[in-house]
């Protein structure tokens, strides 16, 4: 480059600059200045690693990988077993045997491939499936141990041994029922309570709107524990708990964007009517409440249908029907601003509500039962809180600028008998 | 208020007819469910199993065991005895030293091992056979990185027994005794913690033949149950005989029908009491620790760590006879074989 070429070109630009105004880099000053940090880091990232035996030894002595799998699933076909594993650590792991109830497997196969004396190294954070003929038995437990080519057996137990069901129209038709019953139907019964809520005085409406907050508030919690269990599970380059704080705020942020969009189709709903006020109106709310329990069933779906795959429980019907009791409570919780509101509410849009609350609970035991992946498992969790918990937000400011306000008796008494009730029914939900 | 409690009875009745019908809808599910079980299952009780090709005994080329077919044949085809001779002098030189051995297919294990010079590292160790009176001399010479000692079984001097004074890494040290009583002696490093030291590998079976030689046999072999704690958590993942799991039933053991096969046994089982060596379709003579004591008939030898002895076995007929121990859990975790009995 021509240094005098430089010099004048910059001195043009000043000239051009207006003395009060910061003057304004280059665009190639700018690529620059965001390069250099990036290559800096290269440089030494290059340097670090080409010299990462001298300043890790010189650090203290390294000990050798864990060589531990993490089994995420295990499928009992007809005649044979199937591991589906990861490798949690940066070093392959190669499996060497298989023993099952203490007893060598003779051989198994990794992704199809026949296996030969730990032949097949399973890749940093790769899956794997491991497959071996064996003479299992129906609903007896296993314990399952794939021993690598260190030394170091990865144990898994199994509790019962289920049939692994075939993706097959007839698994998804009756998955669909189960699912409808346990979530579409319950909260579509709530909702028929609405006609007989309109009825109660403005104070009672309120306490029933505090009634979902706090309903909602109890799955929040209930759906946080949950994803945190469920991360654990997680191999810890998919993150932990921080996955957990990602699905709450991702979904807080989408459903207060939802909730913004509802408002301004009120406010421009507002403004042709004539209307001086602006609120969320009750059946936005009620949009909002339905998106949150949505959510949260879809969380209950996978969890029923996770369960019953892995032979962890055994999916009683008083349990089946404990859920649908413990949901008849979120469809009041959808009616409640809607009564309050005094918004008329069509057979569609009730069925439409209903169909977002319950109908997740679908989607959820199909994805339990033949999925069952962890990091999934565990965002749905995450996802359900922060819809809930945004949600009880969105109550909480419709209450505060109601005529009834947060600090009626009616309210207070609401909001803890929602707890409670979700507390109750929980019980018979095991 | 007579319309309020109208809509409020409608809302209720409707609510209760849907549940009623849901709750009908599930138990019929589920019935409906359980039906398709039991109607597939063999219909003998509750249990359904999923029958696989492995619910017989494998044996053969299909087995997986590690190494090749000779590779325990220093175990397999013994040096012949010697006769007695008054003052002789056998010497012999240990190596130890630490290698990774492949004890079930593919399952590398990092262990100590005792090898005689430009012999392969292998576990169990070499058999060193003397007889009754010989004086021996045995030079341990320790390669590795732990100090070692060996200690072998039988009567000698206090000195020689391999407890006290421990060889450090690139000491060597000879061990002199005369050799007796006749038996099976299994050697062995003595250093602590034994369980380690034991459990890695560092033992061997020494023959003393007794001094008027006992009826000879056609084949003569050595066999060493051991078993491997591959994450050293205290309970084995491997169980052999002669260090590999499977091995004699990927490569059965051929032997001539009529002919006299003597095995000398030994016990080097960490971590559990007991281990047992079974035949089937068959009895044998078990003499324990040697000629020394009368035999007893028989087809189960129980030992305790250390126990040894000698069985004399013949085989009627051809054919293939398992023998494994008989703790099932043992067998299945790799101490299992076949003698391959021909014409």
């Amino acid at each position: 480059m021509n240094p005098t070429e430089t010099t004048t070109e910059r001195t043009t630009i000043e000239k051009e600059q207006p003395p009060e105004m910061t003057p304004r880099p280059s665009t190639i000053r700018m690529v620059l200045t965001l390069l250099i940090p990036a290559l800096i880091l290269g440089v030494i990232a290059l340097t670090v690693s080409s010299n990462g035996d001298t300043i890790l030894t010189g650090f203290g002595h390294n000990p050798p990988a864990a060589d531990e799998l993490v089994v995420e699933r295990v499928e009992f076909h007809p005649g044979k077993i199937e591991l589906h594993v990861i490798n949690p650590q940066t070093d392959a792991i190669a499996p060497a045997i298989v023993l099952v109830d203490s007893a060598m497997v003779n051989s198994f196969t990794v992704n199809g491939d026949v296996h030969v004396g730990g032949s097949h190294a399973i890749g940093s954070h790769d899956r794997s499936t491991l497959s071996f003929d064996y003479p299992w038995i129906e609903d007896d437990p296993y314990l399952i141990s794939i021993v690598s080519t260190s030394g170091v057996p990865t144990e898994v137990e199994v509790p019962a041994a289920v049939p692994a069901q075939k993706l097959s129209t007839k698994s998804f038709g009756w998955g669909a029922v189960l699912g409808i019953l346990v979530g579409f139907v319950p909260v579509a019964l709530g909702l028929l309570w609405l006609p007989a809520l309109r009825h109660l005085s403005q104070n009672a409406l309120a306490g029933f709107l505090a009634f979902t907050a706090g309903l909602l508030l109890f799955l929040a919690i209930e759906a946080g524990a949950e994803g945190l269990e469920m991360q654990s599970a997680l191999i810890p380059a998919f993150g932990g708990a921080g996955v957990v704080a990602m699905g709450i705020v991702v979904s807080m942020a989408a459903l207060a964007l939802t909730g913004r969009l509802l408002r301004k189709g009120a406010e421009t709903g507002a403004r042709r009517s004539g209307a001086a006020t602006a609120a969320l109106s009750g059946t936005a709310l009620a949009w909002l409440v339905a998106i949150g329990i949505g959510l949260h069933n879809l969380g209950e779906g996978l969890a029923i249908g996770s369960s019953f795959a892995s032979g962890a429980s055994s999916l009683a019907i008083s349990l089946v029907i404990g859920f649908m009791i413990h949901n008849v409570t979120e469809g009041i919780g959808i009616a409640a601003p809607i009564a309050r509101s005094g918004d008329r509410l069509g057979i569609a849009r009730g069925v439409a509500l209903a169909a977002i609350a319950g109908l997740p609970a679908v989607l959820g035991i199909w994805a339990g039962r033949h999925i069952a992946d962890p990091l999934f498992a565990t965002l749905c969790f995450a996802l359900a809180a922060g819809a809930a918990l945004q949600v009880v937000i969105e109550i909480v400011r419709s209450l505060r600028n109601g005529e009834v306000g947060l600090g009626a008796t009616s309210v207070q008494v609401g909001f803890a008998a929602g707890v409670l009730a979700m507390w109750a029914t929980g019980i018979l939900a095991g | 208020m007579s319309k309020f409690s109208k809509q409020w009875l409608i809302s209720f009745a409707v609510s209760g007819v849907i549940m009623a019908i849901a709750a009908l809808a599930i138990s019929w599910v589920v019935s409906a469910d359980d039906s398709t079980v039991h109607a597939s299952g063999h219909g003998t009780g509750k249990s359904k199993q999923h029958n696989a090709e492995m619910a017989t005994a494998m044996v053969g080329e299909d087995v997986s065991a590690p190494g090749k077919e000779t590779d325990t044949d220093y175990l397999l085809n013994l040096p012949p005895a010697t006769p007695y001779s008054a003052g002789r002098v056998r010497e012999f030189t240990l190596i130890a030293g630490e290698h990774e051995i492949e004890i079930a297919t593919g399952l590398k294990f990092a262990a100590w091992t005792l090898t005689q010079p430009g012999d392969r590292p292998s576990v169990p160790g070499p058999v060193l056979r003397v007889t009754e009176g010989d004086l021996v001399r045995i030079t341990l010479v320790n390669r590795s990185s732990q100090p070692h000692t060996l200690h072998t079984h039988g009567i000698h001097p206090a000195k020689q027994d391999g407890v006290l004074e421990m060889i450090q890494p690139g000491e060597e040290f000879t061990y002199e005794f005369i050799a007796g009583p006749s038996g099976v002696q299994p050697y062995h490093c003595h250093a602590m913690p034994l369980k380690k030291h034991i459990g890695k590998g560092l033992y061997g079976t020494l023959i003393i033949d007794p001094k008027t030689p006992p009826k000879p046999a056609d084949r003569e072999m050595a066999m060493i149950m051991n078993s491997y704690d591959t994450n050293f958590d205290g309970e084995n993942e491997v169980y052999t005989v002669n260090g590999r799991a499977f091995f004699y039933a990927k490569y059965p053991i051929k032997v001539k029908r009529g002919e006299l096969n003597r095995i000398y046994l030994a016990n080097m089982t960490e971590n559990d009491p007991l281990n047992s060596f079974h035949t089937h379709g068959n009895f044998f003579e078990y003499r324990p620790i040697g000629f020394l004591n009368p035999p007893q008939k028989t087809d189960i030898v129980t030992q305790i760590q250390g126990d040894r002895g000698i069985i004399d076995i013949r085989f009627p007929e051809t054919g293939l006879y398992m023998f494994h121990a008989h703790q099932t859990e043992f067998g299945d975790l790799g101490w299992m074989g076949f003698f391959e009995v021909i014409a």
